[in-house]
């Protein structure tokens, strides 16, 4: 979808308006007439329910990325492109672009220093706001290893949730081996995870073992866009679009108000006969949902499946069920289902759930929190019990991992796909406190995705 | 009368304890041993004290059992990353007036090297003598000899207090004494590498399932010793992240096709995760498995390269590298630390006279302890009834192992 990452140098903001659903068509019924010519399409330009949304690109690589997104069915989507890099914001293809912070840089870039851009933001919020007013849905897209995705995000982010949106940020994180970056861009995460609804980092790392084995680097940021592209269509799909299983706004406000403490984030598509299955399968190896520190239960669980008219609602109940299960997910999950005749036997699956650490409190505004309170390193989980943590005190017996649970197959049927077991998907070290830190670096992590090896499975 | 006495060993992966009987004629006989697998712990640390307990205690009565008797005291391996290894010296002019060194010269700069506390929330696990000096020549043992100043020094290694004393918890409920706390670097070591080795001056690493552990001779003392939280473990994780597998999987493929590097052989080769075709099971290129594995082990070798900085220098080591534990095991090995490390490595084997059951490479710490313990490590010129040790120094010239510190 989104091949044309090239100017990493951007960030940009993409706001797409969100289409109302029709109140009389509300819940759509199941009967094909009614729903496949009608719901074929997630674009009805000019009719706006009111429900706004917005992708915004901060800084160089959070701009290439809303340039290069490419929404097949969202064309009224509206993106905002800030920088303090004027000349950056120039090359933007973006509907609305803001730059800021001329008092502090010049016009010019911030040299990788989040403060500045930080400082830079904090004095021109009155802009933003007014750009954010109104907005029901705000798309964040930030490199945070860069000085404006750094800086400025988090600040957007908070005057964004003070406006009263729900925001859902999509970060590239700098390869392991860029140290310094790398470190810098972790700070900023779990200060955006404390704002945000949703954050879903995009590990450099880990984009590297998708594609192919020469996989370049530019490939590897296009693989971001590509992943950011799905989220939002996933998200914007429910919200503006009727389907054969539908979520509206509400939904999705209602489960995702709370803070962001850890996300999960996944993809998969299948084609051919058998393409639900294949999509499943390959959602569950979607190297997004296997980093270090990703979560594999989630208290909140999105789940969006797009496919063509051939897809059947046995096998869709089914690989909900399915997934739900996966992830543990408890009664908030968002499932929408979109049938889209573009995709002939294709089948793409989209799953954001994100797991609270700090369970049951919902953020009702931005009041400032303690700062350990979420924290990257799961140590917080012990303080404040959440589902993640349920989970993992009933599932003592294989906490090590040596067995192979099988609690799911009893009540499920043959046909049912469930050698991945959530329990045992958690990277081996992550219930562990401690990180195991040398010179700089978590050697719990694979090595090689920090050195940048390229595994080809 | 025969001497009982007993090892534990609180691995990541395994629980080992052995018990041997010391026979009046000296030599040592393994007469109980028993292992477990454990739960409890994870990287060397105890992360659930009732699994491990759990675990230890069943392995303690199994090796009684089979021994027929019971220990009262057992020498106890120490390991894990939060242990942190320095040179203490301390150093006394000789006090007589004909400058004959006598024993009291070296209890005193022994006593002023060991003056140095630990920081807060630690405590010495383990002081291993490094050479004496008398005016700056290595003497074996200076009483008698004239001279005005001694210099010894002692690495000691000093660990977190509460990990220390959850280990020794985890003996004191099985009614237990610890006897000593040995360094599993410095047991499994005193095994592996016998004392011309260790004169020659060599390196033993002891590759574990949660961390590995090494120490540095020269001269045939301990220069530098030093645990890496990362084992055997970490492959299977890597693997099953690397692969998106289960962590089972994970574990079966690191044993049955694990590989250090790459055999350009094998290219195009697949191997199946689960190998019955069910439902879910994938084909994997040999190549990917061997790739995270070498790079982990890369890694590895490269992080103990870096701790033991300006220390492997060949003329020095003239013993070379000895690979020792479970995960020493895995093919290839040997060939990466070589290039890593730029010496030559092979894999320890164990002195005849251990029955082949009991000389595998993951035995290493558990019959090193009761090796190590046998030895004498007290002063020079010390009288041998003042300690424990001593009352069992004078079997082990019998024993033949490990004679001269």
């Amino acid at each position: 979808m989104l091949d044309s990452l090239a100017n990493s140098e951007k960030w940009l903001v993409f706001v797409p308006k969100i289409e109302k659903y029709k109140p009389n068509n509300a819940f759509t019924t199941m009967s094909q007439e009614s729903l496949f010519p009608k719901e074929t399409s997630f674009s009805l330009p000019n009719d706006l329910s009111g429900i706004r949304a917005k992708v915004i690109g901060v800084g160089g690589a959070g701009i290439s990325l809303v340039d290069g997104l490419r929404f097949d069915n969202f064309e009224s989507v509206e993106n905002l492109a800030v920088d303090v890099d004027n000349r950056a914001l120039s090359d933007s293809i973006a509907g609305e672009k803001l730059s800021f912070g001329r008092r502090h840089t010049r016009g010019m870039g911030t040299g990788g220093e989040h403060t500045v851009a930080q400082k830079a933001m904090e004095e021109e919020k009155d802009v933003i706001r007014k750009k954010l007013d109104g907005v029901d849905i705000v798309f964040l897209l930030a490199g945070l290893g860069g000085g404006t995705g750094g800086g400025a995000t988090p600040v957007i982010a908070r005057l964004a949730r003070d406006a009263g949106a729900i925001v859902f940020a999509f970060v590239p994180l700098p390869f392991s081996w860029e140290k310094g970056r790398h470190k810098m861009a972790e700070g900023r995460l779990s200060e955006l995870r404390k704002i945000a609804n949703a954050v879903v980092p995009l590990p450099n790392d880990s984009l590297l073992q998708m594609g192919g084995n020469d996989a370049t680097a530019l490939e590897c940021f296009a693989e971001a866009g590509r992943y950011v592209s799905k989220g939002i269509s996933a998200i914007c799909s429910m919200v503006f679009c009727r389907g054969m299983i539908d979520v509206d706004f509400v939904h999705i406000s209602k489960a995702f108000n709370r803070r962001a403490g850890r996300t999960l984030f996944g993809y998969g598509q299948g084609d051919g006969k058998d393409a639900l299955r294949q999509a499943v399968r390959e959602l569950l190896i979607c190297p997004m949902l296997h980093l270090p520190n990703v979560s594999k239960a989630a208290d909140v669980l999105l789940i969006q499946i797009t496919g063509g008219t051939g897809m059947g609602m046995a096998a869709l109940q089914q690989v909900s069920t399915e997934i739900r299960e996966e992830f543990n997910a408890g009664e908030h999950v968002v499932f929408g289902a979109h049938v889209d005749e573009n995709m002939g036997d294709r089948v793409q699956i989209t799953v954001l759930g994100a797991t609270d650490l700090e369970a049951g409190t919902k953020v009702v505004d931005v009041a400032p929190i303690a700062s350990d309170i979420i924290s990257v390193i799961p140590k917080s989980k012990v303080a404040h019990p959440s589902k993640l943590k349920q989970k993992k005190g009933n599932s003592i017996t294989n906490e090590n991992g040596k067995k192979h649970s099988s609690k799911n197959n009893d009540k499920l049927d043959q046909n049912t796909f469930s050698f991945m077991d959530a329990e045992n998907q958690r990277g081996i070290f992550g219930d562990l406190p401690s990180r195991n830190i040398y010179a700089g670096e978590d050697l719990d992590v694979p090595s090689y995705l920090r050195r940048g090896v390229k595994i080809g499975i | 009368m025969s001497k009982i006495i007993g090892a534990v060993e609180i691995g990541t992966s395994k629980a080992k304890a052995l018990i041997g009987e010391v026979s009046p004629s000296g030599s040592v006989h393994v007469v109980g041993m028993a292992t477990r697998l454990n739960e409890g712990m994870r990287k060397g640390e105890i992360v659930n004290f009732r699994k491990a307990a759990d675990a230890v205690h069943s392995a303690l009565a199994d090796a009684e059992k089979m021994s027929g008797t019971t220990v009262d005291e057992v020498y106890l391996a120490q390991t894990g990353s939060y242990l942190k290894g320095r040179m203490l010296r301390g150093s006394a002019s000789v006090s007589s007036s004909d400058n004959r060194v006598s024993a009291s010269d070296l209890q005193r700069a022994s006593e002023e090297a060991k003056r140095r506390q630990p920081d807060n929330g630690r405590t010495y696990v383990h002081h291993i003598r490094t050479p004496i000096l008398l005016d700056g020549r290595i003497v074996q043992d200076p009483v008698g000899m004239i001279g005005s100043k001694i210099d010894l020094g002692y690495w000691s290694i000093d660990g977190d207090d509460q990990a220390i004393k959850q280990a020794l918890h985890v003996i004191s409920n099985y009614s237990l004494d610890v006897k000593d706390l040995i360094l599993s670097s410095i047991a499994s070591s005193t095994m592996m590498a016998g004392p011309d080795l260790r004169r020659a001056g060599t390196l033993v690493i002891d590759m574990g399932a949660g961390v590995t552990d090494f120490a540095l001779y020269r001269q045939g003392f301990v220069a530098y010793t030093g645990v890496i939280p990362v084992g055997g473990d970490h492959l299977t994780g890597d693997l099953s992240m690397g692969l998106r597998i289960l962590e089972p999987y994970a574990e079966k493929l690191k044993i049955e096709h694990g590989k250090a590097t790459f055999d350009p052989m094998e290219e195009g080769d697949d191997v199946w995760i689960i190998g019955n075709k069910t439902i879910g099971d994938r084909a994997i290129p040999r190549k990917a498995i061997t790739d995270v594995i070498h790079v982990r082990i890369v890694e590895l070798f490269e992080i103990i390269c870096k701790e033991l900085e300006g220390l492997l220098d060949p003329d020095e080591l003239k013993g070379g590298v000895l690979l020792t534990g479970g995960a020493s095991l895995l093919p290839g090995v040997e060939q990466v630390a070589s290039k890593v490390l730029g010496l030559s490595v092979r894999r320890a084997s164990f002195p005849s006279g251990i029955a082949s059951e009991l000389a595998q490479p993951e035995n290493a710490t558990v019959l090193g302890l009761l090796h190590y313990g046998l030895e004498d490590h007290s002063l020079p010129g010390k009288k041998k009834d003042d300690a424990d040790v001593g009352f069992l120094s004078k079997f082990r010239k019998m024993v033949g192992l490990c004679a001269q510190d």
